[in-house]
């Protein structure tokens, strides 16, 4: 069950209340896309990144279907990762994610889905920049 | 009866229906006979090599997601049914081979559309 006399009121609002549910175009350049799946549990979870000419996260959405904790980590990643830059929301552990939800053990690997969710929303967007690819596009 | 035997019968009796169910359906079926070959069913995050597969299993629960549709419903249902199926004749093939790895494989794929299956039936059931 959740901890709520350890967890604020603004943590026990990711499960029942997520933000930045959503997407994001998934073609526009400036747009990374991260699909994960939990094969144990059977969770998918999709995280989307909107960054801008700064290399700044100016936007974030996700949907993940799955359980409640899996929700929130993606809820609470999609806020973590607004306003930071890409190399800075590469930073975010899910160990971090797990603490502020104040996940039980059996629910760890949730925050765990997260975590590679950004990391492949972040990969998606690098591999989009890439100029090598571009003029493969062009040719 | 002692005590201690009804003990023992209930327990054993509880095992028995938990073998049963566990050797019926094919997805725990199979995750059992990793588990009595020495392979843990898959742990790590599904990503980049599996995306077209995520893909088809997210849009599939976007589509659960809407408004009750009962043609939609049975459009998921059917579709299901025959993924499972199709799979369940791949893992029992790969087992045969003793390909365990690629049975694990195929069983995380079973583990996905057995979670929508759920959803499925929770659908069904009147609110």
């Amino acid at each position: 069950g959740l901890c709520v006399t350890r967890c604020p009121r603004q943590v026990v609002d990711h499960y029942e209340n997520p933000r930045n549910v959503g997407s994001l175009d998934r073609n526009a350049k400036n747009v990374g896309t991260g699909l994960v799946g939990a094969p144990a549990c059977g969770d998918v979870m999709k995280l989307q990144v909107e960054v801008d000419e700064n290399g700044k996260i100016v936007d974030a959405r996700f949907k993940t279907f799955g359980c409640g904790s899996a929700i929130a980590s993606s809820s609470l990643a999609t806020e973590w990762v607004k306003g930071k830059t890409v190399d800075e929301a590469l930073k975010i552990k899910n160990t971090d994610i797990a603490k502020e939800l104040c996940l039980p053990p059996v629910k760890l690997h949730c925050s765990m889905l997260a975590e590679d969710a950004i990391k492949a929303a972040l990969a998606d967007y690098k591999l989009k920049q890439d100029p090598g690819r571009e003029e493969s596009a062009k040719a | 009866r002692s005590q201690k035997e009804q003990c023992y019968s209930e327990q054993h009796s509880s095992l028995i229906n938990k073998a049963y169910q566990t050797l019926l359906n094919p997805l725990s079926r199979g995750l059992y006979l990793l588990e009595l070959n020495g392979v843990e069913p898959a742990q790590e995050t599904d990503c980049d090599a599996d995306s077209v597969f995520l893909t088809e299993i997210m849009e599939i629960n976007e589509k659960l997601a809407e408004p009750k549709n009962e043609d939609i419903l049975e459009e998921i249902e059917t579709l299901i049914k025959v993924k499972q199926e199709e799979l369940t004749k791949e893992v029992t093939a790969a087992f045969e081979r003793d390909d365990l790895q690629e049975a694990k494989k195929l069983l995380a794929k079973m583990k996905y559309f057995a979670n929508i299956e759920d959803k499925l039936k929770n659908k069904k059931i009147p609110s």
